[in-house]
């Protein structure tokens, strides 16, 4: 895989965590912070993770 | 000056749509202030608004309107508008004897997400009940340990009232040690008491009297 299209999948899964993230804080239900910290932050972090992998990749 | 919470969406929209900038023109990295750009917008910004919009959450989570979103915790939030002074929650609530918006939190501050990992996993448990399971009926429910006098100590040790009464003095140690409970040795025993709501009287602020 090539770096713009790493950057591409991190972006999206990004771009969906703070997407869910807005919704979450928009919605005032209890089933709204699950859905932030499990889906959210799995997202988020998936997304940050491609990111920094795509950072190394380009070292090498 | 806009609040914390319309300044949040702000940068959560400003955050996606710079990533999307990055996603549509991944070029954009070519150059050194392309990838520094790129570092705020996957790094920097996402990690912003994942630590404030957290912090939100569990603020958010604080608030009696909050806690009374779930139908079963309903007849609690009802049993703060009971118009009867013996009823402890009540008495503080509607004199503002604790902070009205965020009264459950007050006195049940190791309750659920607040406490230490016990308390969290329970709290998921009740949210697992809650939407799939099959909740108790509000009158059953139970706390999982005996009440804390600190919750109550918090406010009233040293309080000119509460020292200057003889019982308060004589079983103070007691108190604080917990030896003795300040809501079921007797003395305060009356708290939400939701199983008898059909028999008593509820204030309305609006009208400032009460009602059936």
């Amino acid at each position: 895989m090539n770096m713009p299209h790493i950057l591409r999948i991190s972006g999206v899964l990004l771009i969906l965590a703070l997407l869910i993230e807005l919704l979450t804080l928009l919605w005032d239900k209890p089933l709204s912070f699950l859905l932030f910290a499990f889906v959210g932050g799995v997202l988020f972090v998936a997304g940050v993770l491609i990111y920094l992998y795509s950072l190394v990749s380009i070292r090498e | 000056m806009p609040s914390p919470a319309v300044l949040l969406y702000f940068l959560l929209i400003i955050s996606a749509l710079l990533v999307a900038v990055f996603v549509l023109r991944p070029s954009i990295t070519g150059n050194r202030e392309g990838k520094m750009l790129a570092f705020i917008a996957f790094l920097i910004l996402p990690t912003l608004c994942f630590v404030w919009g957290g912090t939100e959450h569990v603020e958010r989570s604080k608030e009696t309107k909050f806690c009374i979103t779930c139908h079963i915790m309903e007849p609690y939030g009802r049993s703060l508008y009971v118009d009867d002074p013996a009823y402890v929650p009540a008495q503080h609530f509607q004199n503002h004897r604790i902070p009205t918006d965020v009264a459950c939190f007050t006195c049940h501050t190791d309750y659920a997400l607040y406490g230490d990992i016990r308390a969290k996993l329970r709290g998921l448990h009740h949210i697992y009940v809650q939407y799939l399971g099959t909740p108790p009926s509000p009158e059953k429910i139970k706390l999982y340990t005996p009440y804390n006098n600190r919750e109550c100590l918090h406010c009233h040790m040293g309080a000119r009232s509460f020292m200057s009464n003889d019982v308060h003095k004589a079983i103070l140690s007691q108190l604080t040690s917990n030896q003795l409970s300040c809501t079921s040795s007797g003395c305060h025993d009356t708290i939400h008491n939701v199983g008898s709501q059909s028999n008593v009287k509820f204030w309305n602020p609006d009208q400032g009297g009460s009602h059936e």
